[in-house]
């Protein structure tokens, strides 16, 4: 299969360049999904589909566009090419537009990343996909603390993936991966009219690394329950405590001022940082492409050069941007990659009850809403949900409330790391412990 | 982009829904930012569409190789296993996206989608299947899986197929497909131009001009068979200026159902002086307070707060599967007498108005509240059905590649008695806000946020200081409860709006005249 996908690429370029490309990038990805949903004691939906995608790539007289398309009619081609060809030319000439220097491509790991799982996918189809998520569900209703439930959501799926990449200058490369996840909602009485919803999921490389369904149904319910009876704290400084669940959304808010578009268009609080402090001696992020069962793992990055294990942040000192081929030639400097993978934290040595021990009194942090970072200044406001903590225990939910600052403040204030790294997310993080930050509430 | 959307997949979390404007950030992982709007149509807005049949339906897929004949047969199979009702949705959608960055309009992009999903019904379930080969084969395939749904035997066949023609609300007079890239090249260098022109603090802008043609055929097996060609005009300046070692980033942007002459000289310039202006300002503004202060919302992209707080609790799947904060409260007060909120998808060339629904279902109006009270939820077919009525015509999909869901169009307040001026006056200490960015709701919990990109602070009534950036977050139904002064300057959204829920991106608009609402936590970094 993947040989017809690779097949099409070469095809794809090679009748650009026939028709005046000068270079040319395709790639082609092939999708198979399945999902199903189980929904308060009965199938809610089911889906299954397979989907190919082509995108290319086209560098003509110096000049540069992407298109992509999912008619694939061997007729639709070429007018295709044509047209996209022809508005290329009308574009303004960009001399750090071309395709990486093929010795970038060179090296790339040949080993196996344990991307894909042949047994999985043959073990699963929509009917078992149906009878798991609805074991789910009865699982939930079994839970501790079920006869709150109002309404129960669960499901399962899974995707086989395989994506090719053709570059005219000598590269190729080809990939196959699958995923397989579960999740439970859970939606539960409160006071008055609030409802709060309880979600819990995993997804994963490898089938039998799923967690049981018991598991994820109950912590959906916990979730649930402990929501109950929410209240906002007054504004003040308190210490806190992240959720490792959650800290994706705060290294998430990283990774675009780290970008090559950012730094090169002035808009990131961390272009003059490299080499500088950006938080606390314990954090220490890497970029790892290779990370075995990884959920972002890869060979290649979307420019086709090989990638490789990268420190984004060393003992809090800056290391390294995400520079893809095009904003490294305007920055006058090497590429290293076109966008970050998995982001790998090491592990303190205390799970999360520790942390909270720790902390003392504060707020663990179980969950974001909304809010944002300003790129440009690293001033950032996002709105909180979780725990108001006392002698290290929980004492009530906590809503309706922000935590404000600026991102190296925040990073600065970095006191410990859990033992607890959330394997489900391509941000392999642990629950995160931090001085006293900004929130506000009532 | 696939592989972030995908995480995002694996992640959702249940009755959480966001509203956000892609512009520059489009490469964050996690999430997009949102630019603001365009201060557009005014009053006349409201007024009844066009009348404009869309062309004659089923001609423009034949192309393609789908014919009546194939769509029955298609819809035979979906209906092969006892569903109860079988829906095929056609859509070729044509996208440009051209920027300027650097002083140069060195990128373009092209995507176009094509591509059919097939729908089975068996009570409230939902069998979904999608198919990019529109050959007979490939559609039988996709029927025979959405039809497992059901497991019994076929109870019924595709009737007749009628076409049905609906007005249109936005006719275009040059279809995007005979614009060539020539015609849009200029536009964006005057952008550039206007915004290097307006303040030399300007050091990059990054511009882009989008368009899209698409094109939708809705065909079930009750016999429906309707069209649309849904167009859409983009625009977006976004600036970084530095000023005594200071960085500051704005943008505005400008949308609409509409063809190039959308982009009238005024409009241009409108947009451009604003992206430079929303980034000079942010050099005078503060930091926001910390904690609760009574909220002005001035009129225009404001309405976030009506997407976010209200209209998300009213999509009636929330409320039919019991999980909403607002489920079983119809009839039942939940604003004050001023409060009336209309979802709309009949206003000309707005933004999120659509001819007919993802389901075929015509284009309508729907009171959401009226003086106060709780009158309808937003429903699709699936909805309806379980609430025994008509669909409002709020069935909506990202694409061929989802099933619908019910979604909001444009949402907005309608006008009150007070004056503006009046509103602000009333304020002893509070904030004063402008410009939100983006949003997002806990369904069920009911709290909510908006991120203020820039606003006022209001000091005895008056307005003084610019603040800048922080969220805002409170409780939807309580920050409802108490709106108790409603202007009447209605202003709608008409900016590069998304409004995402269960991983489906739809365009959305919204409006609000100024109101003032109660105390909302800010979070801002001044104690």
């Amino acid at each position: 299969m993947t040989q017809n996908l690779l097949d099409k690429a070469r095809t794809v370029v090679e009748t650009a360049l026939k028709r005046d490309a000068q270079a040319a990038q395709a790639t082609v990805r092939r999708a198979h999904r399945g999902e199903s949903a189980w929904r308060d004691g009965k199938l809610d939906r089911l889906r299954e589909s397979t989907e190919v995608g082509l995108s290319i790539t086209l560098y003509v007289d110096g000049r540069y566009s992407l298109n992509s398309t999912s008619d694939l009619r061997p007729e639709a081609l070429g007018p295709f090419l044509d047209e996209t060809i022809a508005a290329t030319r009308a574009l303004a000439l960009d001399p750090h537009r071309k395709l990486p220097d093929p010795k970038r491509y060179a090296g790339r790991f040949t080993g196996d990343l344990k991307l894909y799982d042949e047994l999985g996918v043959a073990a699963v189809n929509a009917e078992v996909r149906q009878r798991v998520a609805r074991e789910l569900e009865q699982a939930l209703r079994a839970a501790p603390g079920a006869t709150e439930l109002i309404s129960a959501t669960t499901g399962a799926g899974n995707v086989v993936e395989e994506n090719t990449m053709v570059c005219s200058n000598g590269m190729e490369a080809s990939t196959r991966g699958t995923y397989f996840w579960i999740y439970a909602d859970a939606s539960v009485r409160d006071q008055g009219d609030r409802k709060p919803i309880g979600s819990w999921s995993a997804v994963v490389r490898k089938k039998a690394k799923l967690p049981s369904v018991e598991s994820i149904a109950q912590e959906a319910l916990r979730r649930a329950l402990v929501a109950r009876r929410s209240k906002s704290e007054k504004s003040d400084k308190y210490p806190c405590v992240v959720e490792a669940a959650v800290t994706p959304r705060l290294l998430g808010d990283l990774l675009g001022p780290l970008g090559g578009q950012a730094i090169q268009q002035k808009r990131s609080f961390l272009a003059d940082k490299l080499g500088k402090k950006v938080g606390s001696d314990l954090l220490t992020i890497t970029d790892d492409p290779l990370l075995p069962e990884g959920l972002s793992s890869t060979t290649f990055d979307g420019d086709g050069m090989s990638t490789m294990r990268r420190p984004i942040v060393e003992r809090g000192v800056l290391k390294t941007f995400l520079l893809d081929n095009y904003y490294a030639s305007k920055l006058g400097t090497e590429p290293t990659t076109g966008g970050a993978s998995n982001l790998v934290l090491p592990k303190g040595k205390r799970d999360l009850a520790g942390l909270c021990a720790a902390m003392g009194k504060g707020i663990l942090v179980t969950g974001f809403l909304g809010g944002n970072l300003n790129w440009a200044t690293g001033t950032f406001s996002l709105g909180i949900r979780g725990q108001w903590v006392e002698g290290g225990k929980p004492v009530h939910a906590v809503s309706e409330m922000n935590l404000s600052g600026n991102a190296i403040e925040l990073w600065s204030r970095l006191l410990e790391l859990g033992n607890d790294p959330y394997l489900y997310s391509s941000c392999r993080c642990p629950s995160l412990r931090f001085d006293r930050l900004q929130f506000s509430g009532t | 982009m696939s592989k972030s959307i995908r995480r995002r997949d694996f992640l959702q979390s249940a009755g959480i829904a966001v509203v956000s404007l892609p512009g520059w950030a489009a490469g964050c992982a996690l999430r997009s930012q949102l630019i603001a709007p365009h201060q557009a149509p005014r009053p006349q807005a409201l007024l009844s569409p066009t009348v404009t049949p869309v062309a004659a339906p089923s001609i423009y897929f034949e192309r393609f190789g789908v014919d009546q004949g194939l769509i029955k047969r298609t819809i035979d199979r979906g209906l092969g296993r006892g569903g109860d009702f079988c829906e095929v949705f056609v859509q070729h959608k044509v996208s440009h996206w051209v920027g300027l960055e650097d002083g140069e309009v060195n990128r373009a992009y092209t995507t176009i989608a094509l591509g059919a999903g097939v729908r089975v019904l068996k009570g409230d379930a939902t069998g979904y299947a999608y198919t990019e080969d529109l050959s007979e084969t490939a559609l039988g395939v996709a029927a025979a899986t959405a039809a497992a749904v059901a497991d019994g035997l076929a109870l019924s066949r595709c009737g007749s197929l009628k076409a049905v023609a609906v007005p249109n609300a936005y006719p275009v007079a040059m279809p995007w497909s005979a614009v060539g890239i020539d015609q849009k090249l200029p536009i964006l260098l005057q952008l550039e131009k206007l915004a290097r022109a307006r303040d030399s603090r300007v050091i990059k802008t990054s511009i882009f001009l989008g368009d899209d043609t698409s094109r939708i055929l809705v065909t079930n097996s009750e016999g429906l068979l309707v069209e649309d060609d849904q167009p859409m005009a983009e625009l977006f300046v976004g600036c970084v200026a530095e000023h005594k070692g200071k960085t500051e980033t704005s943008g505005q942007s400008a949308a609409s159902r509409d063809g190039i002459t959308f982009f009238t000289p005024e409009r241009v310039q409108n947009v451009a002086q604003e992206a430079v202006d929303f980034t000079t300002m942010l050099f005078d503004a503060g930091a926001p307070p910390v904690g609760e202060l009574p909220v002005v919302l001035a009129a225009g992209t404001t309405g976030l707060l009506l997407h976010e707080a209200i209209g998300h609790g009213m999509e009636a799947d929330f409320n039919r599967k019991g999980i909403s904060i607002y489920a079983n409260r119809i009839g039942q007060r939940i604003a004050r007498e001023q409060v009336t909120i209309v979802d709309d998808g009949t206003n000309p060339r707005m933004r999120g108005s659509i001819n007919i629904d993802d389901e075929g279902t015509p284009a309508q109006r729907t009171v959401l509240v009226e003086n106060g009270i709780l009158r309808s939820y937003l429903h699709d077919r699936v909805s309806a059905q379980h609430y025994k009525l008509s669909s409002t015509g709020s069935g909506r999909r990202e694409s061929y590649k989802f099933p619908v869901l019910p979604r909001m169009r444009n949402t907005y307040m309608l006008n009150g008695p007070c004056k503006p001026g009046e509103i602000i006056a009333s304020v002893k200490k509070g904030l004063y806000a402008e410009l939100f960015w983006n949003g997002e709701v806990n369904i069920g919990a009911g709290d909510f946020t908006f991120y203020l990109k820039h606003g006022r602070l209001i000091e005895d009534g008056k307005l003084s200081a610019v603040v800048k950036d922080a969220n805002l977050i409170g409780s939807g139904p309580k920050v409802l409860e108490r709106i108790d002064m409603v202007a009447d300057d209605l202003g709608f959204f008409s900016g590069t709006g998304y409004c995402g829920k269960d991983w489906q991106r739809v365009p959305v608009g919204f409006g609000l005249p100024t109101v003032r609402a109660g105390g909302i936590s800010i979070g801002g970094r001044k104690t």
